[in-house]
């Protein structure tokens, strides 16, 4: 028996508080952890968010997109002071032009239809002959076609066979879409001709849409080589390295590029998903404070109490010899006895509450954010681009989880038990004041 | 020897004093039964305080084998309480979480006497108050108040104490009890070389101690040497 173990017996002297202690503080401690892994969960998805999903400045030459409009293509030469900007991780560039029967021996794998013929020029149900062009897109990142997706409708590229052709080659080598590829019985190491030139197959891929894998995709400058249009570009994206510096790097795109191009980012989307994300990452940080608080202020009007309660007894002991620091140490044995036991069932409740929890407060952010995104946004184009955003927010807030890890409970039994010991250590001084001669008084 | 020069304790209490201790001075001998007599507020309890370094005088001295006791501190006072003085109380005072073994055997813990020695000495000297080895392991809360008093006084010799410090030990006990818990005091300081300053209502008791000094107001009225 010594004081260690006196502390440790005294934490269940009395059963009745002892049960309603830990309880309390148990739930008080599940609470923080549970806002601790919430807020964890929130920060990492922020961080993915900042660092990935919404980071991109579209640049097309002033007034084209995809096949309609017209214009001037941009330069490489122009893009170039582009991707030397700061913050700009990576420039991805395409050319877009579209093979006719007379360019290639290729057959378009999608019949024209309905809508097909309403491009043929003659206006609605036009004419019948018709079979819309192939697709061909010369880009500095094979897999990456969301920079195409003016013409090619984006999708992910996923390789169904063959290999990928590097981003800055000039060979005839060409990626084609599965639809266009069964449609004439092309497979890797095929051939078919374009522009006049024999092309080989390495790859066969598909993008997810009809249309997508209608398509070819060639080295960049092997396209320019082969329609003639050296250094010119009609689409790049832009990757910028966090979204917070996304305004700051569309204003300088703007300012190198000028007239020549229009420039778009996807920077209030971004800014819509990551300050609802943050609000909840400050509600569950200050929700993560006021429980770690409460618990401590428990623990500390517990100890004071129990102290003042057994103010003969810590007398007693005093006027038989026994330190302060010793009285104290039983003390803190206890507070700690009790906090250990109140956090084996708060890492319980934390652990069972945290995705709940997690999930209702995204979820509640969620559908503010949606009706402040109903708000009507102008032009029938802004209104789909918000819609389309919109969508990937839903997605991305809906893959948060809260994961609790060991670590995580080791560190909360870490933080549990220094708010005992600052909890005790307040005791001690009400313990260092209580006077030895008072025991000689008979109450 | 313990020599107290001039000892005085003064209360503030509201805007007076109090001077419940106000110039004792005293010589008690090694291995004496000292008695303290006086009337209710005379000033017993606080100049008992302050032999056993419960509480610091206002000024004066008390000096144990040539050493101030007023003034040490610390890691010496606290070892004083354990190892020079043994205190009995009039309430008993144990500890109520700790079995009558655990409760004597804590003053010990306190001078570092391993685990082993404490739990040995501490069954011998519960058998010598007249304990049962049932009623050992018992807590406080189970025994009678007189075997709570053997269990106290038990505690008080643990660590062999030049002095033993008892306030009305007797004080909440039928005479029949009184008598003996007062004839086992006795025959310890005779056996153990022990010196006894015991606070006592109890004339009966006083007259058979070897000195008695009776308090009057917080100072000594008369010196009654055998
Ligand atoms: N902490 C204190 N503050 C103020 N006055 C005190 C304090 N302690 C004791 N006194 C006063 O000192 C005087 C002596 O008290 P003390 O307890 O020493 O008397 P006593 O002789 O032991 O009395 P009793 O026989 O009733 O136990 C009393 O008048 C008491 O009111
Ligand atoms: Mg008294």
């Amino acid at each position: 028996m010594n004081w260690c173990s006196r502390g440790i017996r005294n934490a269940f002297r009395n059963l009745t508080r002892t049960f309603s202690l830990i309880i309390i503080l148990g739930l008080s401690i599940g609470l923080s952890l549970a806002m601790f892994i919430s807020h964890q969960a929130v920060t990492q998805k922020i961080n993915n968010v900042k660092g990935s999903v919404d980071n991109t400045i579209s640049i097309f030459p002033a007034g084209l997109r995809g096949f309609a409009g017209g214009g001037t293509p941009l330069t490489q030469s122009q893009l170039k002071s582009v991707s030397a900007l700061p913050h700009v991780v990576q420039l991805n560039e395409t050319l877009s032009d579209r093979l006719t029967s007379s360019d290639t021996n290729l057959q378009s794998a999608v019949s024209a239809g309905f809508l097909g013929r309403r491009f043929a020029g003659n206006g609605f149900g036009g004419n019948v002959k018709f079979t819309p062009p192939v697709t061909v897109n010369g880009t500095t990142s094979p897999t990456d076609l969301a920079v195409s997706a003016a013409t090619t409708g984006g999708g992910s590229f996923s390789l169904l066979s063959g290999t990928v052709f590097s981003g800055t080659s000039n060979s005839n080598v060409a990626l084609v879409g599965t639809g266009l590829a069964s449609k004439n019985n092309l497979k890797v190491g095929s051939t078919f001709t374009a522009y006049g030139s024999n092309i080989s197959v390495v790859g066969i891929f598909s993008s997810g849409t009809r249309f997508g894998d209608n398509q070819v995709v060639m080295p960049l400058l092997t396209l320019q080589r082969l329609s003639g249009e050296t250094g010119d570009v009609t689409a790049a994206t832009a990757y910028v390295d966090s979204v917070t510096n996304l305004a700051s790097v569309t204003n300088k795109i703007k300012a190198v590029l000028g007239s020549a191009a229009d420039i778009t980012n996807s920077q209030q989307q971004a800014q819509n998903a990551i300050s609802s994300l943050q609000s909840i990452q400050t509600i569950s940080l200050y929700s993560l404070i006021g429980a770690v608080v409460a618990g401590a202020i428990i623990i500390l009007m517990t100890m004071v109490m129990i102290v003042r309660e057994r103010r003969r007894e810590i007398g007693v002991i005093k006027a038989i010899g026994s330190s302060n620091l010793r009285i104290s140490g039983q003390f803190m044995a206890e507070a700690v006895t009790l906090t250990i036991a109140a956090s084996v069932i708060g890492i319980l409740i934390g652990a069972v509450a945290a995705n709940p929890i997690t999930n209702m407060l995204v979820s509640n952010s969620n559908s503010s954010n949606s009706s402040a995104a109903a708000n009507p946004g102008g032009g029938v184009f802004r209104q789909r681009r918000f819609s389309g955003a919109f969508g990937g927010l839903h997605h991305s807030f809906a893959n948060i989880h809260a994961v609790v890890g060991y670590g995580i409970i080791g560190y909360g039994l870490l933080a549990a038990i220094i708010i005992a010991l600052i909890g005790s250590s307040v005791s001690s001084y009400f313990i260092a004041k209580i006077r030895p001669a008072e025991v000689m008084r008979v109450e | 020897m313990l020599k107290v020069t001039d000892l005085k304790r003064h209360f503030k209490s509201g805007d007076s004093i109090v001077a419940a201790v106000d110039g004792v001075s005293l010589k008690i001998p090694d291995g004496q039964f000292v008695s303290i007599i006086g009337q209710s507020g005379s000033g017993k309890t606080s100049l008992l305080s302050l032999l056993g370094a419960l509480d610091k005088p206002t000024s004066g001295s008390i000096e144990v084998d040539n050493q101030d006791i007023t003034r040490v501190s610390g890691r010496e006072l606290n070892r004083y309480r354990a190892k020079t003085v043994g205190f009995v109380f009039q309430s008993y005072n144990l500890v109520p979480n700790l079995t009558a073994l655990e409760n004597v055997m804590l003053p010990m813990e306190f001078l570092g006497l391993p685990k082993k020695l404490r739990l040995e000495r501490a069954r011998q000297l519960l058998e010598e108050v007249g304990l049962s080895a049932d009623q050992m392991h018992r807590k406080p809360g189970k025994l009678s108040g007189g075997q709570q008093q053997r269990v106290a006084i038990a505690r008080a010799l643990a660590n062999k104490p030049k002095y033993i410090l008892a306030d009305e030990p007797t004080g909440n006990l039928d005479s029949e009890t009184g008598k003996l818990i007062f004839n086992l005091l006795h025959d310890l300081s005779k056996k153990e070389k022990t010196t006894i300053i015991t606070v006592t209502h109890d004339l009966k008791i006083a007259g058979k101690t070897d000195t008695s000094f009776k308090l009057k107001d917080g100072k000594l009225a008369k010196g009654t040497d055998r």
